[in-house]
C-alpha cells in the first residue's frame, strides 16, 4: 500500500536519516532539507518495488562528492531532474521511478527531491542498507547490475552521461565530479523495478520514517543489529598527508585514536577512508567494514564524522551490523576490508 | 587593577578586581572607579532588536529561492543580492567577479551596513575583498563585514553570521563610544559569548563574537564566586574580603536585588579572560612540508588577530588547533582551526 512523504513527514525522514548517518555536514544537511522542504508540499509517494508495473524503468539517485563542497557551492535547483532526464536521454526511455543509493542524511533527501520535482514515486528501499563511499559499493551491484549508464548534473550546469564497464565507475566518475566542482547528483543504475525488487535491501525508507519520530530509539532504525564497542574519549586524530591507497578512494588515509573511559580502558584506534574501516582495540580487530563503525557524540547524540573528530570530544563507538548480503564472499569482495586495501 | 563593567542597566554596574579577587564595586558610574586600573573588561548583551538595515552580497552562483540570501530571515530587514563569483574550495574561480553588478547594486542599496560572503573564501578570500574595495570607493564611510573572517565553511551559515554581525554594527559602535566616553584613555575590551575577550575595535567590527558576552561573563562570574551570588544570599565569599566589598551595600532586595548580583557577576566574569581570536581556513598542500608551512601561516594569523583583539604580544599563544583531511575532495585539501589567546597588556 503506498503512502506519502510531504511536509508533515519530512522532519521524521530527515531525523532518521541522521542517525547513523556520516559524511553529512551541518550546513549541507540544512540546506538539503531547507531544498526538500520547499518542494515536498504536494508528497512524494513512497512505493514498494513490488507495487510499481515491473517493467518500470528505475534509477538510484545520490549525491557524490564533498558535503562540504555543497555547503559552500550551493545547488542551482535543477541538479535532481538534471540527472534523471539526462540518464533517460541516454536509455531512451522515461524513469517512472526513483530509489536511493543509500539513505544517509542528504543521500535520503536528494531522491526525495528528485521525485518531487519530476513528480514520481520514491521506492521504499535502497542499495546498500548503509553507506559506503563509493557509488559502486550496492547492493545491486551485487546482483549484477551496473551503476551505468551514469548521468551526472553539477551546480554550474554541468550534465555528463557516463557508460563504460563494471568495476570502472568510480575511476572515472571521481575526477568527473572533482571537475564540476567537488559534488554532483547522480542518477545511475537504470534497472527495471522487478530487478530492483530483487536486488535493494527493502523497506529501509519505512523503516527510517518510524526510526526518526521523537519517541523512536536508535535502534529501531538498525534492520540487522547493533552494538557499542566502547565509550571514551578522542585523544588523537591523524591524517596521512599521502595516499597510498590507489586512485579510486577518495580521500586520504586518517587515524582516530579513542580512549574507552570505562571498564578496561582500552585504546580504540578507528582507521578511516571518509567511513570508518577498522576498529583496533588495544591491537586486536574488534569490527570491520562491511559492517557500519561510527563515533556517536555523548554530548548531543550526533554522528561524529572523520572531518570533524577533534581531540578532547567524548564519543560511542558504535558497531551496526550490515545486512547479510554484504557478509556473503561477493559482499566482503565488495564491501569488506580488502576493498579498501586493508589485508588483515 | 582591572575594571569590570556590567552593562544592560539604567546605571552600569562596575567591580574593581585585583590579582583576579573581587574588591570593590562600583554602582553609579564606571568612572568613578578607574583611577589606577589599567583596563576595562566590559560584558554587555546585544539586543537582536530592533537590528540595523543590511545591505547583503552574496558571491556565488545562482540557487533556490529558499537558499537565496536571507532567505527566512524577516528578523534582519534590509536588501540582498547574488552576484557572480566565488570560487571552489579547491581554489578554482567558479567565475569572474561581476564588478558592475556590485557597483550598481551598492549605488542603489541605499544602505551604509555591508555584509559581504563569497562562496569558498575560507579557502580563496580574494572576490570578498574586491567587494570590498568597490564599497568603500562607492560609499566611503560604509561599514563592511566580510565573512572570510570567521573563516567558517558553509556558505548559508557564514552569511548568516555575517549579516547579523553587520546588523549590530551600529549598536557595537554606539556602546564602545559611550563606554570611551566613561572612561577615557583606557584600554577596553569586551566578553565574547564563547569566552574570552576583544578589543573595542574588534568588537566593532565583529560584533556577533560578543552577542551574548553579558549572560556568558555572568555565568563565568558566578562559578568563579562559588554560587554565592543568589538572591537570598549575602555578599559573596572566596575571593572577597570579609563582610563583602565596598559597594554591596546597593544590593538591594528583591528583583532589582537579582538583576543587581547578575550583574555584579558579570562585571567581575569578564575581568577572567584574556583576549582569544580564532582562525579557520580551508587550506591546500601537497605534502607534510607544505602542510606544515601553511599551518605556520594559519597560527602566524590567529596571534596576530590575538594580538590586534588586545593581547600584549608577548602573551599570545597558540591554544588549540585543529587539522582535518577533507573527504572526497583532491588531495591535500585540510579544514584548520586555530585558536590563540594571550592576556590584556
Amino acid at each position: 500500500m503506498s503512502r506519502r512523504i510531504g511536509l508533515a513527514e519530512l522532519p521524521a525522514y530527515a531525523a532518521g536519516s541522521r542517525l547513523f548517518a556520516t559524511g553529512a555536514t551541518e550546513s549541507s544537511f540544512r540546506l538539503t532539507l531547507d531544498w526538500a522542504r520547499s518542494l515536498a508540499g504536494q508528497g512524494v509517494e513512497l512505493v514498494a518495488a513490488g507495487e510499481l508495473a515491473p517493467g518500470t524503468r528505475c534509477a538510484a539517485v545520490t549525491l557524490a562528492g564533498s558535503m562540504i563542497a555543497l555547503s559552500e557551492q550551493l545547488p542551482g535547483g535543477d541538479e535532481p531532474a538534471g540527472a534523471v532526464r539526462t540518464l533517460e536521454r541516454g536509455l531512451g526511455e522515461p524513469v517512472g521511478a526513483v530509489v536511493a543509493l543509500n539513505l544517509a542524511a542528504e543521500n535520503a533527501l536528494i531522491p526525495l527531491i528528485a521525485a518531487a520535482t519530476l513528480d514520481v514515486p520514491l521506492v521504499d528501499g535502497d542499495g546498500t542498507g548503509r553507506v559506503f563511499p563509493l557509488v559502486e559499493q550496492t547492493t545491486f551491484t551485487l546482483a549484477g547490475i551496473g551503476a551505468a549508464p551514469l548521468a551526472l548534473a553539477g551546480a554550474s550546469g554541468e550534465l555528463v552521461l557516463l557508460d563504460t564497464v563494471p568495476g570502472r565507475v568510480e575511476e572515472l566518475l571521481r575526477p568527473l565530479v572533482l571537475a564540476v566542482g567537488g559534488w554532483a547528483v547522480a542518477a545511475c543504475y537504470p534497472m527495471s523495478a522487478r530487478d530492483l525488487a530483487g536486488a535493494q535491501v527493502a523497506g529501509t525508507v519505512s523503516r527510517l520514517l518510524e526510526a526518526g519520530r521523537p519517541e523512536s530509539a536508535r535502534p529501531s532504525a538498525v534492520p540487522f543489529g547493533m552494538r557499542t564497542l566502547c565509550e571514551g574519549r578522542i585523544m588523537a586524530v591523524e591524517g596521512s598527508p599521502r595516499r597510498d591507497t590507489g586512485p579510486s578512494l577518495p580521500s586520504l588515509p586518517s587515524s582516530i585514536v579513542v580512549e574507552e573511559s570505562q571498564g578496561l580502558r582500552r585504546l580504540v584506534r578507528l582507521e578511516a577512508y571518509n567511513e570508518i574501516v577498522l576498529a583496533l582495540a588495544d591491537g586486536a580487530v574488534v569490527a570491520t567494514t562491511p559492517d557500519q563503525i561510527c563515533m556517536v557524540s555523548t554530548r548531543d547524540g550526533a554522528v561524529v564524522d572523520v572531518d570533524r573528530a577533534v581531540p578532547g570530544m567524548d564519543v560511542e563507538v558504535i558497531v551496526v551490523k550490515a545486512a547479510p548480503v554484504w557478509h556473503t564472499e561477493r559482499g566482503l569482495e565488495l564491501g569488506g576490508p580488502r576493498a579498501f586495501g586493508l589485508v588483515l | 587593577m582591572i575594571l569590570g563593567v556590567a552593562l544592560g542597566r539604567p546605571t552600569p554596574v562596575a567591580v574593581v578586581v585585583r590579582d583576579g579577587a573581587l574588591v570593590a564595586i562600583v554602582a553609579s558610574g564606571a568612572h568613578r572607579a578607574r583611577a589606577g586600573a589599567r583596563a576595562a573588561c566590559v560584558a554587555v548583551d546585544l539586543a537582536e532588536t530592533p537590528m540595523a538595515p543590511v545591505a547583503a552580497i552574496r558571491v556565488a552562483g545562482r540557487c533556490p529561492a529558499v537558499l537565496g540570501p536571507m532567505a527566512g530571515r524577516p528578523e534582519v530587514p534590509g536588501v540582498a543580492t547574488i552576484v557572480c563569483g566565488g570560487h571552489r574550495l579547491t581554489g578554482r574561480e567558479l567565475a569572474p567577479l561581476d564588478t558592475e553588478a556590485v557597483r550598481r547594486f551598492v549605488a542603489g542599496c541605499g544602505l551604509a551596513d555591508f555584509a559581504v560572503t563569497a562562496a569558498g573564501s575560507p579557502a580563496v578570500p580574494d572576490h570578498e575583498l574586491a567587494v570590498a574595495e568597490i564599497i568603500a570607493a562607492e560609499m566611503p564611510g560604509a561599514r563592511i563585514t566580510l565573512s572570510y573572517e570567521s573563516g567558517r565553511p558553509g556558505l548559508r551559515e557564514r552569511e548568516e553570521d555575517t549579516v547579523r554581525s553587520a546588523a549590530l554594527r551600529p549598536q557595537a559602535a554606539r556602546i564602545a563610544d559611550e563606554t570611551a566616553r566613561e572612561l577615557p584613555g583606557l584600554p577596553i575590551y569586551f566578553a565574547r559569548t564563547a569566552g574570552g575577550l576583544v578589543s573595542a575595535t574588534y568588537f566593532c567590527r565583529a560584533p556577533l563574537v560578543c552577542r551574548l558576552g553579558g549572560t556568558a561573563s555572568a555565568a563565568r562570574g558566578r562559578a568563579a564566586l562559588s554560587g554565592d551570588l543568589s538572591p537570598g544570599a549575602g555578599p559573596p565569599e572566596g575571593t572577597l574580603r570579609d563582610g563583602g566589598p565596598p559597594g554591596w551595600e546597593h544590593a538591594g532586595s528583591g528583583p532589582e536585588r537579582a538583576a543587581y548580583l547578575d550583574a555584579v557577576a558579570a562585571a567581575y566574569g569578564a575581568t577572567l579572560t584574556g583576549p582569544v581570536a580564532e582562525v579557520e581556513r580551508i587550506v591546500r598542500a601537497r605534502g607534510g612540508e607544505e602542510l606544515d608551512r601553511r599551518l605556520r601561516e594559519i597560527r602566524d594569523e590567529a596571534l596576530t588577530r590575538v594580538v590586534s583583539a588586545g593581547a600584549a604580544p608577548g602573551s599570545a599563544t597558540v591554544t588549540a588547533s585543529a587539522v582535518n583531511p577533507l573527504s572526497f575532495l583532491p588531495d591535500g585539501l585540510y579544514w584548520a582551526r586555530i585558536t590563540a589567546t594571550g592576556a590584556t597588556p
